[in-house]
């Protein structure tokens, strides 16, 4: 009952309540990742790409509405269901692929703090390892939640993205063009970019994410109209900040034509263009991007491993109480940093490889999620409505053939 | 070829069924138990045959492992009515769910199930939850075990009896399970209530609603505040009113205040007037006094009563170990004169008076005091519990240490 300066607090608290996990999932979801591909598609084609947050925005919502409503019926993590109902084989598959796509998710992350504090003149080998050990305290030390909230409201300051592009100057008239006519091109790089754009936005360990936050904030059946909102809201919120990344470095990088290859790149080109201000912005977002995120990816990876197995798994566990937990988050973490630590360590391909785990991934785990949200024995009278179905099988259908032509590009090439 | 006396249920199904003559009848799909055993016993055998799926009373039947394949031979097989049997599926309600491990004090997830044929019948008799249950049923088990081998090492494989089993979490709820809970509830509410957060939110409702309301208080008391919050949410009213009143006031007070206004409206109103009267009072104070924090169980005495009556009242009442070391005197308007200890009334000749014997330098809070001092004051005392009053020295109520550890210990975690 104590609490000091309990107005703040209180505030605070109401106001993440309102907020919640759709919201949350949607502002991890842009993580250094997201935001190297966004300002790779803005660099390289300009305003053309705009059109594919609209697709992306809808599957986005498909999804992340049936895991919320999943976690909202039967009360458990997604790992939890895919055990219960996939048996041990397709579990540990799917898993080991979890954990694959996710190391080399957290590798990306490390990228994006390495790269987002060069801009301000500090090396990597300082930079990756001191947020590594910042990270491995925040959640052994059980001060996770707390933190979490912390990075909630630094999220926010991933608007700098809108700061930035307004900064730019962009064309409007062109944005809108490119949004009511969609320019395909169906050119081998053209493709890949647009895979990659929907790809890094939909990625599976956001629906574990997702869906243990819905239970962990104990939202219930009456609850469902309040959490579709919120999920609607989240996915705004990602395709928005994508939106403004992708228009930041389509007015100034691609009408200069300077090429990138990575997002802090990015920071460092729109420098003489915007001014060092929109710069300096654009790599603080890049940084609190990639240190939530690596914060999160490592811990929610190893909490859904445990799930799955009946480890024992929470942030306010001991060492002592829950070491597979531990472990497995040490070793996603480690691996995540020695892999950026490596002198000449080649990012791309690292990043395009996750991309491919992911790619893997993601019609396996949407395929059991139509079967297990159409199973009556799952979810009573909240199974799938013929429009539920119909969306989210053809969102599944469209998400399995980009998965497989992401995989299957890169062997052809 | 060889027959088996244990075996485990990941190894059997997808095994074929055989008539006596060695006809093959279907497939194993899952096995019935029935749970009313103190190991359960197998029951049935739910078969895929060509007619589709179905379920039969196995009888006793023969187990035969042949090059590492296993192979069920029943005697026969009769038609089963399992309406008026306590039965559980045990590949679909059991295999990979969670169960509570009592004994460890912890959710586990079910890896696989092990079984002892005698010649009463089959029964399953452990559960493995380690890791080696997991490469068996991924096929690895073996091929490791020989690799592991001449290094002298072995695969950690854990087992629980089904005796240290509560399975809480079946999917349907219209089994009667014999003694529900029985195992659980002999554990320190403490230690249940560190369970519970384990359950997933269904499972953790199902439990609460199942056991008696003075348990379900108790167990309630220790739970994390954002699982009190959840349950209240969604237990029936009625029975979370009924909770909330077998609870001390100022821990009902606490979580009422945490809740939004119309839910802790409708559960107040539903609670018994008294029990709700002291909790509505109580959560009038800002959080951060005094008087949030005091328990309003507090035991006192008109100072004219002697030490007899006062023994005698105290047999009456049976306080809680918590309350009865502090024991106030009070005067005709309810003001706080001093308190005695139960050495003082056990030292003293029985007809004297409480106002002879009590120690009148009392330290007391007043209702509107911060919290802040708190610590401070019983820390420099010495005090298990410290008395609070208002303006006018009317006692209210007290404070207990374990409250004010309580609450140190929260707002140390939310300052981290």
């Amino acid at each position: 009952m104590v609490k000091q300066k309990t107005n703040f607090w209180k505030k605070i608290l109401i106001f993440l309540a309102v907020l919640g996990p759709g919201i949350i999932t949607g502002s991890v979801d842009n993580d250094a990742g997201g935001i190297t591909t966004y300002s790779l598609a803005g660099a390289i084609y300009g305003y053309k790409l705009i059109w594919t947050l609209i697709p992306a925005f809808i599957a986005l919502v498909v999804i992340q509405e049936m895991n919320a409503r999943m976690g909202i019926v039967t009360g458990k993590g997604l790992a939890d269901l895919i055990r219960e109902n996939a048996g041990v084989k397709t579990t540990f598959l799917i898993f080991i692929g979890v954990l694959i796509a996710n190391i080399g998710n957290t590798a990306t992350e490390f990228a994006g703090i390495a790269g987002s504090l060069e801009v301000f003149g500090v090396s990597k080998y300082i930079s990756v390892p001191l947020s590594a050990i910042v990270v491995w305290f925040i959640v052994v030390r059980g001060t996770y939640k707390s933190v979490e909230k912390i990075f909630l409201i630094f999220s926010l300051f991933l608007f700098v993205y809108v700061i930035s592009a307004l900064l730019g100057k962009p064309q409007w008239g062109e944005i809108g063009e490119s949004i009511i006519k969609p320019h395909v091109e169906f050119e081998f790089n053209y493709v890949t970019m647009v895979i990659g754009l929907i790809g890094t936005t939909i990625c599976p360990w956001m629906m574990f994410y997702l869906q243990s936050s819905v239970i962990e904030k104990g939202l219930k059946p009456d609850n469902y109209k309040y959490s579709l909102w919120d999920v609607v809201i989240g996915s705004i919120i990602t395709v928005v900040i994508a939106f403004f990344i992708i228009v930041a470095c389509a007015a100034t990088l691609h009408v200069n034509g300077i090429e990138i290859n990575e997002a802090k790149d990015a920071a460092i080109a729109l420098e003489p263009l915007a001014g060092s201000f929109a710069a300096m912005l654009f790599a603080f977002g890049l940084f609190i991007a990639s240190i939530f995120s690596a914060c999160i990816l490592p811990i929610a990876t190893a909490f859904s491993v445990c799930e799955a197995f009946g480890f024992e798994a929470g942030v306010d566990k001991s060492l002592k109480d829950a070491p597979e937990y531990y472990t497995i988050f040490t070793i996603i973490l480690l691996t995540g940093m020695g892999i950026i630590l490596i002198p000449d360590a080649p990012l791309i391909q690292i990043t395009l490889w996750a991309q491919v785990a992911n790619g893997i991934l993601l019609p396996i785990i949407l395929f059991y999620i139509m079967r297990m949200i159409n199973d009556k024995d799952i979810m009573g009278n909240y199974t799938n409505k013929v429009f539920h179905n119909v969306v989210g099988w053809s969102t599944a259908l469209v998400l399995i053939i980009l998965s497989v032509v992401l995989v299957v590009l890169p062997i052809i090439e | 070829m060889s027959a088996i006396k244990t075996f485990y249920l990941s190894r059997v199904l997808g095994s074929r069924i055989y008539s006596p003559e060695l006809d093959v009848i279907g497939k194993l799909e899952d096995i019935i138990v029935d749970i009313s055993y103190e190991r359960p016993k197998i029951v049935a055998l739910k078969l895929k045959t060509e007619k589709g799926h179905e379920e039969f009373d196995s009888g006793p039947f023969d187990l035969i492992k042949r090059r590492g394949k296993y192979y069920l031979v029943c005697k026969e097989l009769k038609p089963i009515n399992l309406s008026k049997i306590n039965h559980v599926y045990l590949a679909k309600q059991i295999l990979d769910r969670q169960i509570v491990d009592v004994n460890g004090r912890k959710v586990v997830r079910v890896n696989d199930l092990r079984f002892a044929m005698i010649p009463s019948g089959t029964f399953l008799v452990a559960v493995d939850v380690g890791i080696e249950g997991l490469l068996r049923r991924l096929g690895l088990a073996k091929p490791l075990k020989f690799l592991l081998k001449p290094f002298g090492l072995s695969i950690p494989s854990k087992f629980m009896p089904w005796d240290e089993v509560e399975h809480i979490n079946l999917p349907n709820l219209s089994i009667k399970i014999s003694s529900p809970y029985s195992k659980l509830l002999t554990l320190h509410p403490s230690d249940i209530a560190d369970i519970i957060e384990e359950l997933d939110r269904n499972s953790q409702i199902d439990f609460m609603n199942t056991i008696d309301e003075e348990k379900a208080a108790d167990v309630f008391e220790e739970l994390e505040q954002d699982v009190q919050i959840s349950l209240l949410e969604n237990l029936p009213v009625q029975k979370a009113a009924d909770v909330l009143e077998k609870m001390p006031a100022d821990e009902a007070a606490d979580i009422l205040d945490d809740l939004d206004k119309e839910k802790a409206e409708e559960l107040l109103n539903e609670m018994e007037k008294e029990a709700s009267d002291e909790v509505r009072e109580l959560m009038e104070y800002p959080e951060n006094t005094v008087g949030s924090l005091m328990t309003t169980d507090f035991i006192a005495f008109k100072k004219e009563m002697t030490v007899q009556q006062t023994i005698d009242e105290l047999r009456k009442l049976k306080p809680e170990s918590d309350s009865i070391y502090y024991l106030y005197v009070l005067d005709n308007d309810e003001k706080l004169l001093g308190t005695v200890s139960l050495r003082d009334l056990i030292i003293s000749d029985p007809d004297i008076k409480l106002v002879d014997i009590m120690n009148q330098r009392v330290i007391k809070m007043q209702d509107y005091d911060k919290i802040d001092d708190l610590a401070e004051i019983i820390s420099k005392y010495n005090l298990l519990a410290i008395p609070v009053v208002d303006n006018y020295s009317r006692l209210l109520g007290m404070i207990l240490i374990d409250d004010v550890i309580f609450t140190l210990l929260k707002s140390r975690k939310r300052k981290l």
